[in-house]
């Protein structure tokens, strides 16, 4: 039987397509499902859509891209699953199909964004520096809503924030200080080395650093993918801890050995950093500061769904003795995932503004958001619905 | 495309627009299945947001002449939203509004494409549920429920779809829309409202419910029995009923089931138990009491091994999951099922647990059975692999017999998925050509020409007043 697929680089098994029965309890675990009714914007609609290009019915270009282009990859629906479908596992072999597909033109506009500005901490601290004096000038309004709705706000003291690099005695942790984290969120990484501090460990802040690769994994660009997290290994693997306060980051770190299984120079030495590798908020360390009142919670998908992490949050603010506040929206996505709110801005947004309501709902002053993508996405809705709810990584809340 | 239905296509894109109509091919594809393993051949399809739209939709399709397929959410488990022979689908999913809660009569309008489980989640405040609760209800929708007349654990006490809906809004073939049944308790008239639900898509589009909302109840306890023989277990649920007690769920699980969902959901499941009974009795505290010793007590003279009763909502919540979630955890065993749901007087419960293990042993293939012990409602789930013909066939072969197995034990061919396509050509295993001719005039009294949801429900053979004509056009697709 001749199959669809594109021949010589990875592609959704037929071990893996096998485990769906078509049952659809998935359905209304998905969010896109949930905006638009489509069984073809579902994940058992894109499961049935590998299937038809596994069988030779369909090809990967076309309708199959367009379906699978629309996935936030939340895997919420692996949650929702009883068979356990590996779905985050499929979406992505359906990515590097589609992405080896795509038009020349419209790969490089995807590559620029993703492995050419993420991969390179020049680019990225360049980027950083072209948001900073945009937001400054205040000239960022020119810029198409999508892209302003996907931007972080970025100034050029927070990029120079100073961060030690050493501090604390103990195990050593090291950081991960990332790509899109270290030009907006220094904050945060201050927040977690202080939270390593506090829990007994010596924190490092490694210079230089960089991307995870977790943007280029979940494209589809798996050349760079390895590529990035070979440096990253190569970089972190002394520590006796590397501690990631970016859900998105800690989730794809996860699973390094998996993405270099067939190499077999470092397939050892990414299972071991992956074995290292802990989220900030699992961090066991006391809060560095009382919080009175209530908080809301946002899980990030990368959290919820793909670590099962969600109760660890929720201990971290309750120990500071803040009464943590849940958005009632079952953990829906909030529309952010990686760079999906500049590819598909129209459902991205619909997304963001349910989860912002949800957020302003609470009446919570504060909303805890340990993920990069999803702070950027819900502040910028907040924003945009006029809402003053301040988001803040749970480690910042209790710093 | 035929000139006519290229001609539908481009007034219902004119109507919907180009988002609320697909007509690519691999949209179609997906399009042609639902819960079952029915293959068909979807024409296009449009997804109507009002019961206006529905109508034109309908005006529109009855002009040019062409079949109406609808569908909910597409978990049915017969085919019934599979169409067979291109045509339009009319997707009712995107229809998800509800309306006010009227608290006086406790009933709340909604409409088709709302699910099942949101709509007790959106009622619970006012200490209300929707009480019919198919174990699909995270993903069903009311719709689909409507057309299937479907069932649940917990219609064992409360009844079955059609006791908790009070009327319907419905579109006919010809884009006509009438209400039929209301808040009134017996409304004049014949009722209508009893055709509609169950008529599996045959005799219109319903396009708004009004359900019946249920008090949730006071007090509600759950217990997991479990058993080293079938037989024992069936024994219990009928010695249960005799008792007196009719608990608001009585469920069974065998051991083959049992062990591909614990791996799931993780709720200590005894997966070394020949089978499980998931008992739930509920009402005042004094009566939640009495009812749990006579459970216990007849469990007990019956052999049962461990009475396990649920200590919080938590882990109550988990034995639920657990039973609710079990056919998609069939795919840990093999990629496809097929099941039937014949009911059996529960009487005869030993008796054709026994029969449904002879079978599927004789035919050589796995059966994981979980099902509705309380009402008789069995669901045999035949897990096979489609690429495997010689496995496939014997999978056929093994439902065939068990079919025959049940109505011969006085039993009939379906308590709540429907007959759909897949159990169509079993209805002269109950029914007579007279019987059969009766419902296909029922039938022809709403849908004259014919093209609602065409080749389900009834033998193709079955034409309003020319019974016994043979239809040679058997759909093709089927069991794929």
């Amino acid at each position: 039987m001749s199959t669809g697929w594109k021949p010589g680089i990875p592609a959704p098994t037929r071990d893996d397509l096998n485990t769906c029965v078509q049952c659809g309890l998935c359905l209304p675990s998905c969010p896109t499902f949930r905006i638009t009714g489509l069984e073809t914007s579902s994940p058992r609609g894109r499961i049935a859509a590998m299937r038809a290009v596994q069988a030779g019915e369909a090809t990967v270009e076309g309708d199959f891209t367009r379906f699978t282009d629309e996935c936030l990859a939340c895997r919420a629906c692996e949650a929702a699953c009883p068979s356990s479908v590996p779905y985050g596992r499929l979406i992505e072999a359906a990515r590097i199909q589609t992405e080896a597909a795509r038009p020349a033109h419209d790969r490089v506009a995807r590559r620029a964004g993703i492995a050419g500005v993420m991969g390179h901490r020049r680019m990225v601290r360049l980027m950083g520096l072209g948001m900073a004096i945009t937001q400054a000038l205040r000239i960022d309004r020119l810029l198409p809503q999508k892209l302003r709705l996907a931007t972080p706000r970025v100034t050029v003291r927070g990029m120079r924030m100073p961060l030690p690099a050493s501090s604390g005695e103990g195990p050593t942790a090291m950081l991960l200080t990332g790509c899109v984290m270290d030009i907006a969120f220094r904050p945060v990484h201050q927040a977690t080395v202080d939270a390593l501090v506090r829990g007994g460990y010596r924190a490092v802040v490694p210079r230089g650093g960089g991307c995870c690769g977790a943007l280029a994994a979940h494209a589809g660009e798996l050349t760079s993918a390895r590529e990035l997290a070979r440096k990253r290994i190569a970089e972190l693997e002394q520590a006796e801890v590397i501690v990631v306060d970016s859900a998105g980051c800690s989730a794809h770190m996860r699973t390094y050995g998996h993405l270099l299984a067939d190499d077999p120079a470092w397939v050892r030495r990414a299972e071991a950093v992956a074995a290292k590798v802990r989220d900030a908020v699992e961090i066991d360390a006391p809060p560095g500061r009382p919080v009175e009142g209530r908080v809301a919670v946002h899980d990030a998908c990368h959290h919820l769904h793909a670590q099962g992490i969600g109760p660890e949050v929720r201990r971290t603010l309750r120990a500071a003795g803040a009464t943590c506040v849940d958005l009632g929206d079952g953990g829906r996505c909030c529309g952010a995932g990686g760079i999906y709110n500049v590819l598909e801005p129209g459902m991205a947004g619909e997304l963001g503004e349910q989860k912002a309501r949800a957020i302003i709902a609470t009446g919570a002053p504060v909303v805890a958001v340990a993920n990069p993508g999803c702070a950027i996405q819900i502040a910028n809705h907040l924003r945009a619905l006029g809402s003053d709810v301040e988001v803040r990584h749970p480690l910042e809340i209790v710093d | 495309m035929t000139t006519t239905a290229g001609a539908l296509a481009d007034r219902l894109r004119h109507l919907l627009g180009p988002d609320r109509l697909l007509e690519g091919d691999l949209a179609r594809n997906l399009y042609s299945h639902d819960g079952s393993i029915v293959g068909g051949d979807c024409g296009i399809v449009a997804l109507p947001e009002t019961t206006d739209e529905v109508a034109a939709c309908m005006r529109m399709a009855h002009e040019a002449g062409v079949d109406v397929v609808p569908r909910g959410s597409g978990t049915g488990l017969t085919g019934g939203a599979v169409p067979l022979e291109g045509g339009l689908v009319i997707s009712l999913a995107r229809m998800r509004e509800m309306g006010e809660v009227d608290v006086a009569n406790s009933c709340m309008w909604v409409q088709p494409g709302v699910l099942n489980l949101d709509v007790s989640m959106a009622i619970a405040h006012l200490g209300l549920h929707y009480a019919p609760d198919p174990s699909s209800q995270q993903a069903c929708s009311i719709g689909g429920n409507v057309g299937t007349n479907a069932g649940g654990p917990h219609c064992l006490a409360y009844g079955v779809t059609v006791q908790h809906v009070l009327g319907v809004e419905m579109v006919r073939p010809d884009g006509e829309v009438v209400v039929l049944g209301g808040v009134a308790p017996d409304p004049p008239g014949y009722d209508l409202r009893g055709v509609v639900v169950g008529a599996e898509g045959t005799v219109g589009i319903v396009t708004r419910v009004l359900l019946r909302l249920t008090p949730l109840p006071p007090d509600v306890r759950t217990m997991l029995l479990d058993f080293l023989s079938v037989s024992d277990a069936s024994a219990v649920v009928q010695a249960i009923i005799a008792a007196g007690v009719i608990p608001a769920a009585l469920e069974m699980m065998d051991r083959n089931m049992t062990m591909a969902v614990e791996e799931f959901v993780h709720a200590g499941l005894p997966t070394d138990a020949a089978a499980l009974l998931l008992v739930e009795v509920d009402g005042t505290a004094a009566e939640v009491n009495t009812a749990t010793e006579v459970v216990e007590r007849v469990a007990r003279e019956h052999g049962v091994r461990t009475v396990r009763v649920a200590q919080d909502e938590q882990e109550r919540a988990l034995l639920w999951k657990a039973r609710k979630t079990a056919f998609g955890a069939v795919a840990r065993v093999k990629p496809s099922y097929y099941l039937h749901d014949c009911v059996v007087p529960r009487t005869r419960l030993v008796e054709v647990m026994e029969a449904i293990g002879e079978i599927t042993e004789r035919e050589g293939v796995i059966c994981l059975n979980v099902f509705h012990a309380g009402d008789g409602n069995l669901h045999p789930i035949i897990a096979l692999d489609r690429s495997d013909p010689d496995e496939t066939e014997r999978a056929m072969r093994a439902g065939d017999q068990i079919v025959r197995a049940c109505v011969a034990m006085g039993g009939t061919l379906s308590g709540e998925h429907g007959i759909g396509v897949e159990k169509r050509d079993y209805m002269p295993l109950v029914f007579d050509d007279d019987d059969l001719e009766a419902q296909a005039c029922v039938r022809r009294a709403f849908d004259p020409d014919g093209r609602m949801n065409p080749d389900k429900v009834l033998p193709t053979g079955t034409r309003c007043g020319e019974v016994g004509l043979a239809d040679t056009q058997v759909p093709e697709g089927t069991w794929i």
